[in-house]
């Protein structure tokens, strides 16, 4: 996926030292990182530290980032790599179950805590991919490279997860 | 599908924007940019080497030379995984992931998405910064607490058995904080470190302040000692295993001070080479020094021998608990080398970064005590 004209201009200006080109790139991309990390975290404040933790490592390689290469997937790529390692260990600590954490589905009101609760029942993994596909509209192959996993693991992931979200929406 | 996920409502989504926005803001300010070369002369470069590259490959001495290319940038016989660790003790690693420990049997455990972190004393504990938060861990990733701390950096955790303290650097200064959690507050107004808890009774503090490296009893604020530190901004400070010898590095000087402020060793290496990583070997006053001359990099003994060289950069210098290997991250090699004290054995693991799921050369943290 080439960079687009202006994300390459803003690029070059942050790494010649433009805050306001910095800050366009942040409000270009920040929504959808943040988005994508709490989708797979489920978990606000978690969320806000993997995207600004994304931003962060983005400005320390700013000046090695090839312009050629398309500025936001590589951001959200950081930003759901790091949203899955953060459920993993979530899982790991044997904390309350995402599922559980989640309100019921009869207690819940806000826009899109359908989508919410049905996402919580899959993996972190298969979530990943979903947001990853749906919400970022990266391709499979993208997503099989930025988790470094063969294309059959995610179409099948993705496949099992729209069945899933199917059965509970 | 698409419109969903767009709809889900996250509580406090604009908040969180102009926070971490503010955070971003500040680390660009601090941010250092590359000055900017023409691509021309690369391309040149470039150009020139796969020309040279063409030519030695036509011929068999040409051959002779690529084996001999791919012999010096990494060890030739690295395992592929890193399989054990040479000497009892765990690691703490730094990767684009988050921090991970590694065990002797090679075992690796992401503890989570944090960015920096230090063993406890006894290693029984691991402190971690992210962005916003200091959180206190067991090595499975239990966390024990967390404090709110935006800007949190350089967490170092000191004391015995009944009694510890963690300093860190955040956006007021250096703080210090009970191993507990509680009684958090500033030390030094504006402190940045790097910084370095005394080992041993009481907990003394050594902070790089500006032009001075100096030396606090961090219950009672009490200064002990400050000395002229070297030119340039320090990068570590690390007290010998004994508390007896302080060592400050920048990126040209070395320096170590005795208990009184006395420097008692300093190298200075006048080609302007910089030295990017130094440390005591446990239980010694002898110092590793890794250094980065040209496209070669050499790790030493502190006015002595050499341990190991290789083509490219080398990154990070950790000792085992019990002083007989020395960990050298070859970050050019995407290695990893152990090499005995004696200089006489090495072992090498390659794919570092991609075991640690990481873009950029993972660093490593600690090696600590064998429990």
């Amino acid at each position: 996926m080439p960079a687009g004209r202006d994300e390459r201009a803003r690029v070059r200006g942050a790494q010649r030292g433009s805050a306001s080109d910095l800050e366009a790139l942040f409000r270009m991309h920040w929504p959808r990182a943040f988005r994508a990390a709490y989708l797979v975290t489920h978990d606000a404040g978690a969320a806000e530290d993997i995207a600004q933790e994304a931003f962060l490592a983005a400005i320390r390689a700013l000046d090695r980032f090839d312009r050629r290469r398309p500025f936001g997937p590589w951001l959200h790529r950081i930003a759901v790599n790091r949203a899955i390692d953060w459920a993993r260990a979530r899982r790991l600590r044997s904390e309350v179950e995402l599922a559980e954490s989640l309100p019921a589905p009869d207690a819940v009101g806000a826009p899109g805590d359908d989508v919410l609760a049905a996402l919580a029942r899959l993996s972190p993994e298969q979530r990943a991919v979903i947001v990853m596909r749906y919400l970022l509209e990266l391709t499979p192959g993208e997503i099989a490279e930025a988790l470094d996993l063969p294309r059959g693991t995610v179409n099948s992931r993705l496949r099992r997860g729209l069945d899933a979200l199917g059965e509970e929406l | 599908m698409k419109r969903e996920l767009e709809c889900v409502e996250i509580p406090g989504e604009h908040e969180a924007r102009e926070r971490t926005w503010a955070v971003v803001q500040a680390a660009y300010a601090e941010r250092e940019p590359v000055p900017h070369r023409s691509p021309l002369p690369r391309v040149a470069a470039v150009a020139v080497a796969l020309a040279a590259l063409g030519a030695v490959a036509l011929s068999s001495p040409g051959r002779a030379v690529l084996d001999g290319i791919r012999e010096v940038v990494g060890v030739e016989r690295a395992q592929t995984a890193l399989f054990s660790l040479p000497a009892p003790g765990s690691l703490l690693v730094a990767s684009d992931a988050g921090i991970w420990v590694v065990q002797q049997d090679g075992s690796k455990r992401l503890l989570g998405a944090y960015r920096e972190a230090s063993w406890s004393p006894l290693g029984r504990f691991v402190v971690a910064v992210r962005a916003n938060e200091l959180a206190a861990l067991e090595p499975d990733g239990k966390v024990r607490w967390t404090l709110a701390r935006p800007g949190a950096r350089s967490p170092a955790w000191t004391g015995t058995e009944i009694d510890t303290r963690i300093a860190y650097v955040d956006r007021t200064g250096i703080r210090v904080v009970a191993g507990d959690g509680t009684n958090d507050r500033l030390l030094v107004p504006g402190g940045r470190g790097p910084l370095a808890w005394r080992p041993g009774a009481g907990f003394v503090l050594a902070y790089a302040a500006r032009g001075r490296v100096r030396v606090v009893d961090a219950e009672t604020g009490e200064l002990r000692w400050q000395a002229a530190r070297p030119p340039g901004a320090a990068t570590a400070l690390e007290w010998s295993s004994d508390g007896r010898r302080l060592l400050v590095l920048s990126p040209h000087h070395v320096r170590v001070y005795d208990a009184a402020g006395n420097v008692v060793e300093q190298e200075d290496p006048s080609e302007g080479w910089p030295d990017v990583a130094a440390t005591f070997r446990p239980h010694s006053h002898e110092a590793a020094v890794a250094r980065v001359h040209g496209s070669q990099s050499t790790a030493y003994v502190l006015g002595g021998r050499t341990l190991f060289n290789g083509t490219g950069a080398f990154g990070d210098l950790a000792w085992s608990p019990d002083g007989r290997w020395l960990l050298v991250t070859w970050t050019t090699a995407d290695q990893w080398v152990f090499v005995r004290a004696d200089g006489k054995r090495i072992r090498a693991v390659s794919n570092v970064a991609e075991q640690f799921r990481s873009r950029s050369s993972p660093r490593v943290e600690g090696w600590c005590c064998a429990r």
